[in-house]
């Protein structure tokens, strides 16, 4: 990092404050509008001048936007499904990247760098024979068509590989000596050895399903299935002139992920460095 | 608490050029309660032989045997050993005190409550017991170390195998840290292997020194007696710090003496009938004189300039040029040499050492007497 | 030769070693183990990944008529038989579906506006998010930390929920963006019906969305420049535009590039922002192109189309990263 020996002038600094402090309240303004958006009552939302402080109306929107839409089995759901989904890739993706780190086996590279090279194909390339693939199992409409397809995951095998790589072979040694299975070697000295990666592509995998839009979009069409994504779509596409519900269900799905952000912060800015996936 | 027999062990590794002999019919005893270290240069197959012990390797050809149970294909869990990591191998996400513990719960049906009274002694034993709650990445080297030796020997081993234990610590924790090692193997009686590529570690602590060079065992036998009669050229080469100088020479008899003229510059007559004798009808041979038995001062010897002084404190290690061999000597420091001094190096009949020129193997070493005792101990390596 | 009292060790370990051992014993031996351990992780990647790509491509040579029936094929082992269904109905078209595109100028504007939007998007993404990240760097600022996470805030934005947000703040009547545009003296700005301000809105609806992940990873590039380098230059005299010049440049180099990289793929990707914000209006100027693969696909149900549709636009993204890397990679 930058160890500049004489600080820059003070008008320099000053420039230098004001265009982060603008940065950072342009960041800011979608966030806190749609507060006033989801607390002001329906009636003084649509105003002209628009209303910039927040009102009291946010548990009377909320109630009315259940008797509209079920939002918060929406939520349930997509906190369900990513959750699954999170899990089933996590086991998957590092019961695999520890053999690819730390066993030999025959074309052990050549497998490894087929699965590297699917990284750069985007999801989109799949959308359509998946579509069919569950028609065809008679999974069309149900979560798990949302929870299967992704869970083979490049970029959690490339990650879980790479840290795995760390771990000493003496750990793993010193484990058989003292009488693991070579199962207990995975889920009792890897599996914990790698934490912060694991959280890291838990956040990655999380975030992938909790955005997820296009697919769902295609595969789901009962609403008591809807994630969040399809439900704020359902909102908007049937229901615009209720903004004020619509504000208090985007800020339903924003404002936790946020907080979970802000806790686990590291981890996310380490999973979004180790990844060239933007989902 | 068990005696080890490598017989024929071969180890062959595949790789793209073809196949590695890792390690080349060994053949070795291990005594009930002995403590045996594995000596050589990285490479040499100590490791992996090692490990083939423990059962982390797979024997390619030959048998290993603790006491007379053929263990050749069993397991490393089902072995009855403890293993001794140069990195300590602790597991960063335990406490000590699970680490300590972990192989007890997994290879036995002792009660919680007994591990923890058992954890507890070993810790005791190491005095580590203010350790237990920690977590390794708290703990310095020679803590982790001390962990993990507690690791081993609370589950009471027949075994105890060592993989360069004290490598990754500083020179003075490493002095402390051996002769602990020492008391303990002393105190539980537990035949012990241990690898290490330091002669000095490999000398001090052995019952036995085994020295392997390229897959093969060049000697074993007590630290003295190999350091005295070295089978070959290498095994004198690597044990000796400074290490043996050796001097290529060409070799006239007239009469009762024999002169040996070096490549560099080096001349030395000799009349003593041993030399002679060990030369037979060599007209060529590598002459090995320890750095120690070089003597300044004397009536005889060679010229030399000296090029470095190490002081070494009492002592100092003095480089020198002979033509283009280089030849280090250690002489009292009350010499007080200093680069470029010319001085005239000295050194006893007694003291040269012999080695064939094509082979290396020894024709002459320190103490006849001894030399023929020891021999029948000797395992010489097959060629 | 014990030191200690447990004189029952061995015996309880023999017990315990036996009783676990049978267990272990009937799990597969120690070289199957990396097999079984791949195993799960290549059932989900062949089915749900690599035939999905195959099938695509197989799929854009072909119309579809529907879900298929029946089998492709069956193996039958007695024992076990392996039924392979016939998952669609097709009717082979050769390239058809790739001609059909030379005269579609629904896919032409698609295409066009999905370039116009990058074009528009990442430039200004780019500067403002590595400024942002140069100055969070400097020495003198202070509560780095804090500002750093408040500009990072959108990355854990949902799409569709941002961009509802940003539907809001862009509405013509009542949005927060007309009204400071009037405020400061200005005409309202026609965002949802004007062809060009639609596509401008969507470039900064996703320079919001992707600002403060981009200025993440720029900044990450910047903290691991080594600092000896810019000792090293401050000895050999260099101002703090020639050390940005021959320092932070250079070193930066192939971070910036995989964030343009990222951007362009992620661009060209573009789909819920439009879908949500302006459904492709108006006039069609913002369907994207891969909006108009989903409509394709799932709207008329041309899946054959589709197909060959994705496959285009797999092709030019490919084709755009080679190309940004190659410029980036050269000096």
């Amino acid at each position: 990092m930058s160890v500049a020996s004489k600080k820059p002038d003070l008008p320099v600094q000053f420039g230098v404050y004001i265009s982060l402090l603008i940065v950072i309240v342009l960041t800011l303004v979608p966030f806190y509008w749609m507060i006033v958006g989801a607390t002001l009552p329906q009636d003084q939302f649509f105003t002209y001048p628009p209303r910039f402080l927040p009102g009291t109306h946010f548990f009377e929107n909320l109630a009315d936007l259940r008797d509209r839409f079920p939002y918060l089995l929406s939520i349930w759901n997509s906190i369900f499904v990513a959750t699954v989904y999170t899990v089933l890739s996590l086991f998957l993706c590092s019961l695999a990247g520890f053999a690819f780190a730390k066993y030999e086996f025959a074309y052990k590279e050549y497998l490894f760098y087929f699965i590297l090279a699917t990284v750069v194909l985007p999801v989109q390339i799949m959308i359509i024979p998946l579509f069919l693939l569950m028609a065809n199992f008679g999974l069309l409409d149900t979560h798990i068509a949302l929870i299967l397809p992704f869970a083979a995951n490049p970029v959690g095998i490339f990650l879980m590989r790479q840290s795995m790589k760390s771990i000493p072979d003496s750990w793993l040694d010193s484990a058989r000596i003292d009488g693991a299975s070579e199962f207990q070697l995975y889920y009792r000295i890897a599996l914990p050895s790698v934490k912060p990666a694991l959280a890291a592509l838990a956040v990655i995998l999380f975030l992938f399903q909790w955005n997820a839009f296009l697919y769902p979009l295609v595969v789901l069409t009962s609403e008591e299935l809807f994630t969040i994504p399809l439900a704020i779509e359902r909102l908007v596409g049937q229901h615009r002139l209720y903004f004020d519900q619509i504000m208090v269900a985007t800020a339903l799905a924003i404002i936790p992920i946020t907080i979970l952000f802000l806790l686990l912060q590291k981890y996310f800015v380490r999973g979004f460095a180790g990844t060239a996936y933007q989902p | 608490m068990t005696s080890i027999e490598l017989d024929s062990v071969n180890k062959i590794y595949d790789s793209e050029g073809g196949e590695i002999c890792a390690v080349n019919d060994m053949d070795l005893e291990i005594q009930e309660g002995e403590f045996l270290v594995f000596v050589g240069p990285s490479g040499c197959g100590k490791t992996t032989t090692l490990r083939m012990i423990a059962g982390l390797e797979d024997v390619t050809t030959g048998t290993i045997e603790f006491g007379d149970e053929d263990v050749t294909d069993l397991r490393a869990r089902d072995r009855d050993i403890a293993m001794v990591f140069q990195d300590y191998a602790l597991y960063p996400h335990m406490s000590v005190r699970d680490n300590i513990g972990f192989g007890l719960r997994l290879s036995t049906d002792i009660p919680e409550s007994e591990i923890a009274s058992m954890v507890e002694e070993t810790a005791e034993m190491l005095g580590i017991e203010d350790l237990l709650p920690k977590k390794p990445s708290d703990l310095s080297g020679g803590q982790q170390q001390r962990v993990a030796l507690g690791r081993a020997i609370i589950r009471e081993p027949s075994v105890f195998l060592l993989d360069e234990p004290l490598s990754n610590l500083d020179a003075k924790l490493r002095d402390s840290m051996r002769k602990e090692i020492m008391e303990l193997q002393q105190q539980l009686g537990i035949t012990s292997v241990y690898v290490t590529h330091d002669q000095t570690e490999a000398m001090a602590m052995s019952d036995r020194v085994a020295v392997l060079n390229d897959g093969e065992l060049q000697q074993c036998g007590p630290p003295e007696d190999v350091y005295r009669n070295p089978t070959n050229q290498f095994v004198a080469g690597f044990l000796g710090s400074p290490s043996m100088n050796f001097l290529e020479a060409t070799v006239s008899s007239d009469g009762d003496t024999v002169t040996f003229n070096g490549d560099a510059d080096f001349v030395y007559h000799s009349e003593a009938s041993s030399i002679a004798e060990a030369l037979g009808d060599r007209n060529r041979c590598t002459v090995g004189i320890r750095p120690e038995d070089l003597v300044v001062g004397a009536e005889s010897g060679f010229n030399v300039t000296v090029t470095v002084v190490e002081a070494m404190g009492d002592e100092n290690v003095v480089y020198a040029q002979v033509g283009d061999a280089e030849i280090r000597a250690r002489v009292d420091s009350q010499h007080r040499l200093s680069a470029g001094d010319d001085i005239l190096l000295g050194f006893d009949d007694d003291n040269v050492y012999l080695f064939d020129a094509e082979t290396g193997d020894s024709l002459r070493t320190k103490d006849l007497d001894s030399a023929e005792e020891t021999e029948k101990r000797i395992t010489s390596p097959e060629r | 030769m014990s030191i200690r009292e447990h004189s029952s060790i061995q015996a309880v370990r023999t017990e315990g070693r036996i009783a676990r051992n049978r267990v272990r014993d009937s799990l597969p031996s120690f070289p199957g183990v990396p097999y079984l351990y791949i195993l799960p992780f290549f059932i989900f990647f062949a089915v749900f990944l690599a035939f999905p790509v195959v099938y695509t491509l197989y799929l854009s040579f072909f119309e579809y008529h529907g879900v298929g029936e029946g089998f492709l094929f069956a193996i039958d082992l007695g024992v076990f038989a392996v039924e392979v269904p016939r998952i669609s109905n097709v009717e082979f078209v050769g390239l058809e579906n790739y001609t059909r595109m030379v005269g579609d100028g629904l896919f032409w504007l698609s295409m066009w506006n999905t370039v116009i939007i990058t074009v528009f998007q990442m430039p200004l993404m780019v500067l403002v998010s590595l400024g942002v990240a140069l100055a969070l760097n400097a020495s003198f600022i202070k509560l780095s930390g804090l500002q750093r996470t408040l500009i990072a805030l959108p990355v854990s934005a949902n799409f569709v929920a941002y961009s509802t947000i940003f539907l809001m703040i862009f509405s013509e009547q009542f949005g927060l963006a007309n009204y400071v545009i009037q405020l400061v003296g200005f005409e309202p700005i026609a965002w949802q019906s004007d062809r060009w301000w639609a596509r401008v809105m969507l470039a900064i609806t996703l320079d919001w969305r992707w600002m403060g992940y981009n200025m993440l990873i720029l900044f990450a590039g910047l903290q691991n420049i080594p600092g000896r380098l810019y000792e090293a230059a401050e000895i050999d005299g260099a101002s703090a535009w020639q050390k940005f010049r021959y320092v932070t440049v250079p070193q930066l180099k192939p971070m910036l590039l995989f964030v343009i990289v990222l951007s362009t793929v992620g661009s060209m990707q573009l789909f819920s922002e439009p879908f949500i914000i302006t459904e492709g209006g108006p006039s069609n100027s913002t369907i994207t192109i891969l909006y108009y693969i989903y409509d394709q696909a799932f709207v008329y149900f041309n899946l054959g189309y589709a197909s060959a549709l994705t496959y285009v636009l797999v092709g030019v993204v490919t084709a755009l990263s080679i190309i940004e890397m190659k410029i980036g990679g050269e000096d």
